[in-house]
């Protein structure tokens, strides 16, 4: 509160300095990577002195990739489309059944009300492959394994808790009284939670969403166990650079930062909004 | 018109229970049409949750609420045609002052230059014609409160619950509302159910009074009844300010009939109530009955003057007794008030109020006079 | 016991860039002396919570400076300035009962034990905690809380005592007896102290004098009777006083023996041009627009006068408040009877020339006060 030193305002930036440094230099380290072939990236001592080189985006995008040994065939920008499709599909399938009963949850308090959305909030804490060996079992029963209606649903897993937690703080911080007020105007529930409650909500629906996109598109686990090559995304995709023939460090780093710009640009769009959901709705907009 | 279709409201024993706790313990009332009951008490009396039984929007554990003669059981609160404003003004913060207010008509009226007309003749009744287009946020506190009455009071309803929509506005806006309001209230020609802490605004406002605590009535009447009357001791402490002076006292008989003593005078009581003989009970003047008197009167009470604080044009002086009990005496200010020192005061006996100590009871006293102990 | 003068000097307040900041507290200059109790009103945002924090070392002086006793404190960290104080949200220890919330200052100062149980007695008997003393703060009621917060800072040797809304929660009905007590208790040990309120009663009551702020201004520091008998200019003089002043826009002709006050629709008050003070004839001459303020308690109902209609009659137990329609606006008039009139009935208003308040239209600057210039 009162005056700072020169001394303490110095120190102050080098710790943040630090933290900045600690958090940011393997994001920076990729992207160097991405520009360097595997030779450049595996020398010993690592240097930042290199002739940058675009093969590696090149490779991804052709969708050829040449090595010393043969010519190999990725499917990096199908992977991306997968990605883009499933993670898409997941948060919007996951709005329409998560919005509803999120209010269902803040406003119309039941017995078990409480029980069945900590239940929902759980399967957060599970560890996927516990759920994966039952699902795989039964979706190869149902004919769901491999179909991308089947990696949707099981992407709710992730989608539907986060999404359901948000945006209940949010419709809870809405005043009751708000709501009483429309429908006393003459409006019914539906149109109350249509013209009321969802647009006042909207930031924490945009953050919940934002956020659920986010995590769906850097699963990797569930797409491993339950899709095949051509539904496979992006960071199941990535493997395919380990390779008999060695592991193709620049293409591996080119395909992380393509992938992760999406979701990076996103995030950067729409930050004030996420760290406002995430505190899930405790700080007003 | 049978006598029933008189009633704008009618409640028979609303319950309403949370977690156990009982909330609403059986409220029957009645509103004749028309007319203005205020619901009065502390908070946590229930005021609101029976305001909003009324509403529709809660549902009473058991009971009947009818509207105009209609039992409105099963009616869902967009069904029952009434207008309500809120503490916090509840205004919708997506939509402008005109939305606001409009949303209360735009479902029955489908006609827009109807709508339009009616929503531009209550804003301007209520002063905000020149803020219609202004969302909620960039209005004043006093003009929120304003669209959110309009918003209540647009579609004429014929039951107007208004839940403390005075509380969040400053002394002076709430000054004048109180003032505007029944002309307000008058020219829709609606019954009002009004809720309020504020005594002076149930004074004020109200054609009948219903004191509530804990989910019960305590005592219904007018204004008057209710201020000049209280039933209980918590009611009298309620209305008025500053607060009605409160005295534990034991009455004893001499030849003379019952007496009440304080300090060196005895309050006699009229023979015709009860045998209060050596019972306990609870002795109450309001400090505007207490006026500053000379020491040559016999029946005054010594005391020395504490604190003078004024008090919207009276003056409250604290005075302590010589027998160390507090009196608070108010005054119009501009009197010629002792501020410090040994004073005399003395009071009229016929405005003295007695309640039972334990049930808080009011006790009827008639022609009660005072002596000087001999 | 203590007693200290404080001295602001030309403060300051910005939050943020001086450019584009927000301008808290204008060139603000006053003195509070040893033994005074000061109240800071006004409304929110006025200003009075930023000096309160300044003067208590929350904030710095934007430029200025504060002085305790001739030494400067602002660059003092708040412990070393020996202010006590009670904060609007309380602040109570929370691990801490009652009590020890209390007693907590007078410990750290190594008080002898038998002093601080005596000094907490003495405390909490009269802000009527007695029974809660051995409670946590998370279990008493609001208003329980706020009086415990009180009483920790009350009961401090400081130099300064700073309460900030010290009130706003109290039980109603304890308000009127805490402040006559707290200002005995100020009063009898002489402390200095500074009140922060939105609340005039609560600085009416309490203050020895009181600063009047808006906009971050100071607008007028005096005693209570000065600011409502000559308030500074129109923004006072309709802020002071409840129900508010009553306002009308008026325009003067001056006549060889008598004084015309023009309002709208055709009312016109004459006065004998003796009632004036030649210095306000010639003040108001060159005026052609002005306001008149008259208080509601000014008014009286005469045999003859000018009419005017009643809107409402409100009786509040010890005051009655009427409004009536006047000159195209509202008149409000209070008495301390009980009045029986009803809506519609026309009444003769008179106003002596004493009770006249003249502002400039444009500046709001005050003119005259009565018979005298302001």
């Amino acid at each position: 509160m009162l005056e700072t030193s020169p001394l303490e305002t110095f120190l102050r930036g080098v710790a943040i300095l630090l933290v900045i440094l600690f958090f940011m230099f393997p994001i920076f380290w990729i992207v160097l990577m991405s520009f360097q072939t595997n030779e450049t990236i595996l020398r010993i001592p690592p240097s930042f002195i290199f002739e940058p080189t675009f093969d590696n985006y090149r490779a991804l995008i052709t969708g050829k990739l040449e090595t010393n040994a043969a010519s190999l065939d990725i499917a990096f920008m199908r992977n991306m489309g997968n990605s883009v499709l499933l993670s898409v599909g997941a948060v919007l399938l996951a709005l329409i059944l998560g919005v509803p009963a999120a209010y269902s949850f803040a406003r119309h308090k039941t017995r078990f009300s409480e029980d069945i959305a900590f239940t929902l909030l759980s399967f957060r804490f599970a560890p996927p492959l516990l759920v994966l060996l039952p699902l795989t079992i039964y979706f190869q029963k149902l004919g769901l394994s491999d179909t991308y209606f089947g990696l949707i649903w099981v992407y709710q897993l992730i989608c539907l808790p986060l999404i359901l937690w948000i945006v209940r703080g949010y419709f809870e911080d809405i005043s009751e009284d708000v709501e009483y007020a429309y429908r006393i105007g003459g409006h019914s529930w539906f149109e109350t939670f249509r013209k009321i409650a969802v647009p006042l909500a909207g930031p924490g629906i945009a953050a919940a969403g934002l956020l659920a996109f986010i995590f769906a598109w850097n699963n990797f686990i569930f797409a491993l166990v339950l899709a095949s090559a051509d539904k496979q995304p992006v960071t199941v995709g990535a493997l395919a650079f380990v390779t008999a023939s060695g592991i193709q460090y620049g293409q591996i780093a080119a395909a992380i930062v393509l992938s992760i710009t999406p979701t990076l640009l996103l995030a950067v769009y729409a930050q004030k909004y996420l760290v406002e959901g995430l505190s899930l709705g405790a700080v007003k907009g | 018109m049978t006598e029933k279709s008189l009633k704008g409201l009618q409640l028979d024993r609303i319950v309403k229970r949370y977690k156990g706790d009982t909330v609403l313990n059986g409220i029957s009332l009645s509103v004749d049409s028309g007319s203005t009951l205020v619901l009065f008490g502390p908070s946590g009396a229930g005021k609101t949750v029976l305001l909003r039984t009324i509403a529709g929007v809660i549902e009473p554990d058991s009971g009947q609420v009818s509207i105009n003669g209609q039992d409105m059981s099963g009616v869902d609160p967009e069904d029952r045609g009434v207008g309500m404003a809120f503490q916090n003004f509840a205004l919708f913060p997506h939509m402008s002052a005109y939305k606001n207010i409009a949303s209360s008509i735009e479902v029955k009226e489908r006609s827009a230059s109807r709508l339009d007309a009616a929503v531009r003749s209550v804003a301007e009744l209520l002063k905000i014609d020149q803020v219609l287009d202004h969302a909620p946020r960039a209005l004043s506190n006093g003009q929120k409160q304003r669209t959110a009455l309009a918003r209540a009071l647009v579609g004429s309803p014929s039951l107007l619950l208004l839940d403390d929509p005075l509380r969040n506005v400053d002394a002076k806006l709430r000054f004048e509302m109180r003032i505007e309001l029944p002309a307000l209230l008058a020219q829709q020609g609606t019954t009002v159910v009004y809720v309020t802490q504020d005594y002076k605004e149930a004074m004020a406002l109200g054609d009948t009074i219903v004191v509530m605590t804990e989910g019960n009535i305590q005592q219904t009447g007018t204004p008057a009844e209710i201020y000049l009357s209280p039933a209980t001791i918590d009611i009298a402490k309620q209305f008025g300010d500053p607060v009605i002076n409160l005295f534990d006292v034991t009455p004893q008989r001499d030849n003379k009939g019952q007496y009440i003593s304080l300090s060196n005078s005895r309050i006699y009581l009229e023979n015709g109530i009860a045998d209060l003989t050596n019972g306990e009970y609870v002795l109450g003047i309001r400090p505007q009955a207490l006026r500053f008197s000379s020491a040559s009167d016999e029946e005054s009470i010594a005391a020395t003057v504490e604190a003078v604080t004024p008090l919207n044009e009276k003056t409250v002086t604290l005075l302590l007794t010589a027998g160390g009990r507090e009196l608070l005496l108010s005054r119009p200010a501009g009197l010629d008030d002792p501020e410090q020192g040994p004073v005399h005061v003395s009071f009229d006996p016929s405005a003295i109020h007695l309640f039972e100590k334990d049930s808080g009871k009011r006790v009827e006293l008639i022609n009660t006079k005072t002596e000087a102990v001999a | 016991m203590s007693t200290s003068q404080l001295q602001l000097h030309r403060v300051d307040k910005i939050y943020g860039v001086a450019s584009t900041g927000v301008h808290a507290v204008k060139d603000l200059s006053m003195q509070v002396n040893a033994g005074e109790i000061v109240a800071l009103l006004g409304s929110s945002g006025c200003g009075k919570t930023s000096t309160l924090r300044m003067i208590a070392g929350f904030e710095e002086v934007s430029s200025g400076s504060i002085e305790i006793n001739g030494t400067p404190i602002h660059q003092l960290p708040p412990v070393r300035r020996n202010v006590a104080m009670a904060f609007e949200g309380y602040s109570l220890y929370p691990p801490l009962t009652v009590r020890d919330n209390i007693a907590f200052a007078l410990k750290s100062a190594k008080l002898a034990k038998s002093e601080i149980a005596s000094r907490v007695a003495h405390v909490a008997q009269l802000l009527e905690i007695e029974n809660i003393l051995d409670r946590y703060p998370v279990s008493i009621s609001g208003g329980q809380q706020q009086r415990a917060s009180l009483g920790r800072a009350l009961i401090r040797d400081a130099d300064l005592h700073l309460l900030d809304e010290p009130m706003g929660q109290l039980e109603p009905q304890l308000r009127a007896v805490l402040r006559a007590r707290i200002k005995h208790f100020i009063k009898e040990r002489g402390l200095t102290a500074i009140l922060v309120t939105h609340d005039q009663t609560e600085a009416n009551a309490l203050g020895d004098r009181i600063a009047v702020m808006e906009a971050g201004l100071l607008q007028q520091y005096d005693t209570a009777a000065h600011l409502k008998n000559s308030p500074a200019n129109l923004f006072t003089g309709t802020f002071i006083g409840e129900p508010p002043m009553n306002v009308f826009a008026a325009s003067v002709e001056l006549h060889d023996n008598s004084v015309h006050l023009l309002l709208a629709e055709a009312v016109t008050l004459v006065y004998a041009s003796s009632e004036f003070d030649p210095r306000v004839l010639e003040r108001i001459a060159g005026v052609k627009k002005l306001m008149l303020g008259i208080r509601p308690y000014a008014v009286r109902r005469a045999a003859s006068g000018v009419v005017a209609t009643v809107v409402a009659n409100q009786w509040l137990g010890d005051q009655t408040h009427i409004s009536t329609s006047f000159a195209g606006s509202n008149l409000v008039i209070v008495e301390h009877d009980r009045v029986r009139l009803n809506k519609g009935d026309e009444i003769s208003v008179a106003i002596a020339a004493d009770d006249l308040h003249l502002f400039d239209s444009e500046t709001w600057v005050a003119l005259s006060h009565g018979r005298n210039v302001a």
